[in-house]
């Protein structure tokens, strides 16, 4: 069952059990108090009758009539008080009786009290109120007993028709309850129908999709973390495409960087076995045999050492003053520089820090090379730290400026022929990230196209 | 003379690896190593002798589709010799005007097969072989031995040509057969055998026509 029917069927059965309590109660109430109205009404019209008669029965000299003139001066007092309503009783006998009913049993003594006695009786569809008295007489010893005959059926129909009026307002009230509340809840749950339509939006994939609801109610509420939760859902999906597309690219690039070799090997080992060759060209085949599987076997270690990086067994942190690693990088690169003869001056402003040894120092040697490889013979590498950075600044060809954000990829290369021929597989920048992110530092690289190049560690700073 | 092809290969393994192949099988081969110093040979060649390019793809400088129209200008046929094997980059490359396009890595029969193919359609064949003392006459279909004229059945003049035309390189008796006999030929591979012993008598090439164990025959002939 819908939300709108559901809340439709509640309302009419709230509003008809309400309406039915409160109606019946209410009218009830009415009837009771009308009923008890009409009755003291008429018991204080019987006893101002009752009263009347026994004082002119009082004043008249009535114990010296004769019987049947007591009777007919009875008849004839009753008779100036409206003979159609009141029925007279002497003892036991009816002596006046001029209304449409028949009085059952006039020696009842109900009638015969002092105070009025009054009972309504249903006859039918008639109500009747019947109400007794005796007539104070005084020392008359004759026993007078008055009773009051009331058809009091309008009373009973006005009330009837009241309640059918009840219900008849009742009813159409009901429906107009629904109506609205079918209304209302339309419009309540607008928002939560726009909020289904843009979850099966999502879920048919346009992850761009955004419920459009602006309401500051629970609804609101809701809709607003509704597309928080897909704004969310579409960056965490946007980038793992991105990194599914990093990894599909790298993947391209070994395939690639593995096929150069491959052709050499596959191409030699083919000439030597079907080729007659020259013996000087068969040694040259093999050497080249040798030289590309060693380059294969380069690019195998540095692949691993990049994947190794993503197992963190592997490495141990230790507190090393950064002046020992500038000192180590330096001698390992010493030979290196010389042959090409560039120059090498670094100078340390820091003190220890917790780092891997190894890590650091291969990260240090591979961007002195990188500077090396793109410096011209006869210049300078400058290598400093201070201030929790450690810079790498060079006066080579520099780096163009759209190629930056690419360089620390696997496989970039910005200028392949070059690289490959100083033996760069363009996995050296990539590993580079990669340990600075190990030890918690970001490389930032500066550049301007003849100018030179900076590669920046920046650690973060010492107590954190 | 000797056909001259251009290798344009940056790799230096790769394209000494082609060269060495080229003159083994009879070409002479002329190594460039990047775009740009391609461009500057193509721009101060004077008069074309150069029968075909082999030409890499990804080049430093200038790279092998932009180098395509300084080949055209001197008519140079060009075939790409490349690592990118998808068919997107094969399209471009054979739209660009190449004759052929081989995707590495690559089997050496295959390249000069090729290599003959384009050759030949691109009318830049060789009219003759010489093998020694003997020298093989395309055109007119004969053969001669220091001078004389020797006589040979039809199938024995392709399989020495086919021989000849790569000659240092081995062909398997499959291989021979495929390309003599075509592919609808039902025969046997002793039909090969037969036919190069014929040649070896006829010609005198016992030393020269090489049995290779577990491969098949190869024209030996190093200069």
């Amino acid at each position: 069952m819908k939300l709108w029917q559901k809340l439709s069927l509640l309302t009419v059965c709230v509003l008809l059990l309400t309406g039915i309590v409160s109606g019946g109660v209410v009218i009830h109430g009415v009837m009771i108090y009308n009923q008890s109205k009409t009755m003291e009404n008429y018991e204080q019209q019987i006893k101002s009758t009752a009263f009347a008669l026994g004082r002119e029965l009082q004043s008249s000299p009535f114990e010296s009539y004769q019987k049947a003139t007591k009777i007919s001066y009875l008849k004839y007092l009753i008779r100036r008080y409206d003979a159609s309503e009141y029925i007279l009783i002497e003892d036991d006998h009816v002596i006046c009786n001029e209304t449409a009913f028949h009085l059952t049993d006039p020696s009842d003594a109900r009638w015969g009290g002092e105070t009025v006695f009054s009972v309504i009786q249903q006859k039918g569809s008639q109500y009747i109120l019947l109400a007794g008295k005796r007539i104070p007489l005084g020392n008359i010893s004759t026993n007078l007993k008055l009773v009051l005959v009331k058809d009091i059926s309008s009373l009973y129909q006005n009330i009837r028709s009241q309640a059918f009026f009840y219900v008849l307002i009742y009813l159409s009230m009901i429906i107009v309850a629904v109506v609205l509340v079918f209304i209302i809840t339309g419009r309540i749950l607008k928002p939560l129908r726009e909020l289904q339509r843009a979850a099966q939006d999502i879920q048919k994939g346009n992850l761009t999709r955004r419920a459009d609801v602006h309401s500051k109610d629970e609804m609101g509420m809701m809709a607003q973390a509704f597309n928080k939760m897909a704004q969310r859902i579409e960056n965490q999906v946007t980038e793992l495409e991105n990194e599914s597309e990093r990894r599909r690219q790298m993947m391209g690039s070994l395939a690639h960087e593995l096929k150069t070799p491959m052709t050499s090997i596959i191409g030699y080992s083919d000439s030597l076995l079907h080729v007659n060759l020259k013996e000087t060209q068969r040694t040259r085949a093999l050497n080249h045999i040798y030289e590309q599987c060693k380059r294969l076997e380069r690019l195998s270690g540095k692949l691993m050492s990049l994947i190794g990086m993503y197992d963190n067994d592997s490495i141990c942190f230790e507190e090393l003053p950064v002046q020992v690693l500038f000192e180590q990088a330096a001698l390992i690169e010493k030979y290196n520089l010389e042959q090409q003869k560039i120059k090498l001056v670094y100078s340390c402003e820091m003190g220890s820090r917790k780092l891997d040894k190894d890590l650091m120092i291969s990260l240090l040697v591979n961007l002195i090379d990188n500077a090396a490889k793109a410096s011209d013979v006869g210049s300078t590498i400058y290598l400093t730290g201070k201030d929790n950075v450690i810079a790498v600044r060079d006066e080579g060809c520099g780096i163009p400026e759209e190629e930056i954000e690419h360089v620390t990829e696997a496989f970039y290369m910005v200028d392949k022929a070059r690289s490959r021929k100083a033996g760069g597989s363009g996995l050296g920048l990539a590993l580079c990230s990669k340990i600075a992110e190990l030890h918690g530092a970001r490389l930032l690289i500066e550049s301007r196209t003849g100018e030179g190049t900076t590669v920046l560690i920046k650690f973060a700073p010492l107590g954190e | 003379m000797k056909t001259k092809i251009l290798v344009i290969e940056d790799d230096n393994s790769i394209s000494e690896l082609i060269c060495m192949n080229l003159e083994a099988a009879g070409y002479e081969a002329f190594p460039i190593l990047d775009g740009l110093e391609a461009e500057r040979f193509l721009k101060a060649l004077n008069g074309n002798d150069i029968s075909l390019a082999l030409v890499d793809v990804m080049l430093p400088g200038k790279d092998g589709f932009a180098l395509m129209e300084d080949l055209q200008r001197v008519s140079i046929p060009v075939i790409y010799l490349t690592a990118k094997g998808d068919v997107l980059s094969k399209v471009q490359g054979l739209k660009s005007g190449a004759e052929d396009y081989i995707v590495k890595p690559f089997e050496v029969l295959e390249l000069l097969v090729r290599i003959e193919k384009v050759l030949e359609r691109t009318g830049k064949s060789r009219v003759a072989i010489q093998i020694k003392d003997v020298v093989i006459n395309l055109k007119e279909h004969s053969v001669t031995k220091s001078g004389e004229k020797i006589s040979l059945k039809p199938m024995e003049f392709e399989l020495l040509v086919t021989l000849a035309s790569g000659k240092n390189i081995a062909f398997s008796r499959e291989e021979l057969l495929k390309r003599i006999w075509g592919t609808d030929y039902v025969g046997e591979t002793r039909t090969v055998d037969v036919h190069i012993g014929q040649l070896r008598k006829k010609l005198g090439f016992h030393d020269v026509i090489r049995t290779i164990s577990k491969t098949g025959y190869r024209l030996e002939d190093l200069e």
